[in-house]
């Protein structure tokens, strides 16, 4: 498969602060690359060095060209705090945008696939922020581009908005348009990405498939059960051959499947354990970005995909719980 | 084709968004329509042996008209790329077929609109409100490339400001620094006469000079015959320059 995008070795500093510091990255044609990390670790600064707006040394190289030779009527970009020119209406700004392509889009098709149809005729300052950054990625969307660089595409969109957003972009990249966004919903990157790249201090630290990811860096799946009597659990769990240890008022069980949760709890009713809850945690691309980042805090565990079952402190034997199906990441790709 | 598509895209697009901010398109015309009214009607010109308005009202007329030929574009275009950087519309308009002299056309083409409308109602104003005569000929068309031509230089110039000012305020304050004393000294209100003798040689190294010179020759009685030819073409050099230093100013990376 060809490659859309290539950077070799790219390096660029803003006075004393580096903000790429030798990346490497090859994304290939029809592939859908995220790029997450903290604020400041370069993402911004990498899709300009991609976009060809911001000079760079090393070699980059976008559809076979460098960025500021390539044919423009190819790319579409959605720069991170982007405002449009004012006092316009969404369909005047897909218009406007649309006009300096040689050929572009219909504009009433643009502002429906990102939903603006019922509110193009009001200006972009009336707009609520989720509708101006929607506007926004219409504008990008104009040139039916073969490579669409996307900064930050949903921030302050609502929920619903930012799901026709993602479905909009899955048929997008289901037809073959390459994409390389930045965002800091790891939901969102785990969904349309079919592999991601994590920046820190201008450096690409880990790149691979968001299910790579996670089965490298992830961590473990973690039941954690409410109960008073935790060490009597735990040691019937250990019996059992869990990895089961005794906290204040639970039991961490480590590496425990969704499908292993039903046979934790049948351990505990059968020793007569009565419990408050069981939350089961299995790793997700957040808990990627933790672990590399270093950012996650002591103790701190972040709840990807989380059921939590109550119970009456009776005993569990009189009421056994159901085995917890469905508990899976919304890790589409 | 798509260059004239792309240039009047963005022309579209700045028409509209500038006709849209009342407050913009009221102090464009305001600001040299309160100038007329102040010094063509409440002043008024007092022909004497010398002082400031002490000639003809009519002489004034290229005076009057720097204030939107000089002004508008400075500021405008200056403040237009200001917004456009802290926007990020550069980083995306660099990623668009649309070239940075485009860009500079299509808001010149705007500017020229604007100002010609302004030009306009001065020459009315100054007409109805003072007892200024300007000769009627075919000469009168010639105002056209001057005030044009002019509006190219400025917006030159004005984007010039705004690739180094680094802010709007910026911009705002060096256009006024520059514009004001470039509004007196261009042999535009006050004649060379009341300038020392060292002082002259400077009001030629004013752009604003070979306008005035220019449209004095077509409006103002006692000058018609002196030739405009020269301080066309003067413009027209300086226009060339100053919009071809604009459009490699105007930000395309960062």
């Amino acid at each position: 498969m060809n490659e859309a995008v290539v950077a070799d070795a790219v390096h660029k500093t803003y006075g004393d602060t580096v903000a790429l510091d030798g990346v490497d990255l090859a994304v290939a044609e029809g592939e859908v690359f995220g790029l997450i990390g903290p604020n400041g670790a370069g993402k911004t600064t990498l899709i300009r060095a991609l976009t060809g707006t911001t000079s760079v040394t090393g070699e980059v190289q976008v559809l076979g060209e460098e960025p500021t030779a390539v044919d423009a009527d190819r790319i579409g970009l959605l720069p991170q705090s982007f405002s449009p020119p004012a006092r316009l209406t969404a369909r005047e700004l897909v218009d406007y945008y649309a006009g300096l392509y040689e050929t572009a889009r219909d504009t009433e098709a643009v502002l429906a696939d990102v939903g603006l149809t019922e509110t193009a005729d009001s200006w972009y300052e009336t707009l609520s922020g989720g509708q101006q950054r929607r506007v926004c990625v219409g504008t990008a969307l104009v040139n039916d581009p073969d490579l669409l660089f996307l900064d930050e595409p949903t921030t302050g969109i609502d929920p619903a908005g930012r799901r026709a957003l993602w479905d909009l972009l899955e048929s997008l990249a289901a037809g073959g348009t390459t994409v390389v966004l930045t965002s800091h919903s790891m939901n969102e990157v785990q969904r349309l990405s079919d592999r991601v790249g994590l920046l820190q201090d201008g450096q690409l630290v880990a790149v691979g498939t968001p299910a790579d990811l996670i089965a490298d860096h992830g961590g473990q799946s973690r039941l954690v059960i409410g109960t008073d009597t935790d060490h009597e659990a735990a040691d019937a769990l250990q019996t059992a051959g869990f990895t089961a240890a005794a906290g204040a008022s639970e039991v961490v069980v480590d590496d425990v499947s969704a499908i292993d949760i039903g046979e934790a709890v049948d351990v505990l009713s059968a020793a007569g354990i009565s419990y408050d809850s069981l939350t089961w945690t299995e790793p997700s691309l957040e808990d990627v970005y933790l672990q590399l980042t270093g950012e996650r805090f002591e103790g701190a565990m972040t709840p990807g995909a989380s059921v939590v079952t109550e119970e009456p402190a009776e005993s569990a034997a009189a009421s056994p719980q159901p085995p917890v199906e469905g508990a899976s990441t919304g890790g589409d790709k | 084709m798509s260059r004239i598509r792309r240039i009047r895209s963005e022309a579209v697009a700045a028409w509209h968004s500038f006709l849209r901010r009342r407050t913009a398109v009221f102090f464009t015309f305001f600001f040299p329509v309160i100038l007329v009214v102040i010094f063509g009607a409440l002043v008024r010109t007092q022909p004497t042996d010398g002082g400031l308005f002490a000639e003809p009202a009519a002489y004034y007329i290229p005076g009057y008209l720097a204030t939107v030929v000089l002004f508008t574009p400075l500021s405008r275009v200056g403040s237009e790329i200001a917004r456009h950087r802290d926007d990020n519309r550069f980083e995306k308009l660099a990623t668009t077929p649309l070239r940075r002299t485009e860009w500079l056309v299509a808001h010149t083409i705007v500017n020229t609109l604007i100002i010609g409308l302004a030009s306009l109602l001065i020459l009315g104003l100054v007409l109805l409100l003072t007892d200024a005569t300007v000769p009627v000929s075919g000469s009168l068309v010639m105002l056209v490339p001057f005030v044009v031509l002019a509006v190219v230089l400025f917006c030159g110039f004005g984007a010039v400001l705004g690739r180094l000012a680094d802010s709007q305020d910026g911009v705002i304050a060096a256009s006024n620094t520059i514009a004001l004393p470039l509004l007196f000294l261009s042999d535009t209100f006050i004649t060379l006469e009341q300038l020392p003798g060292w002082f002259s040689p400077l009001v030629e190294l004013s752009p604003l000079t070979y306008f005035a010179r220019g449209v004095r020759a077509i409006t103002y009685a006692p000058a018609v015959g002196e030739p405009s030819s020269g301080p066309l073409l003067t413009l027209t050099v300086l226009a060339a320059v100053f919009f071809v230093a604009g459009a490699y100013a105007i930000p395309r990376t960062d």
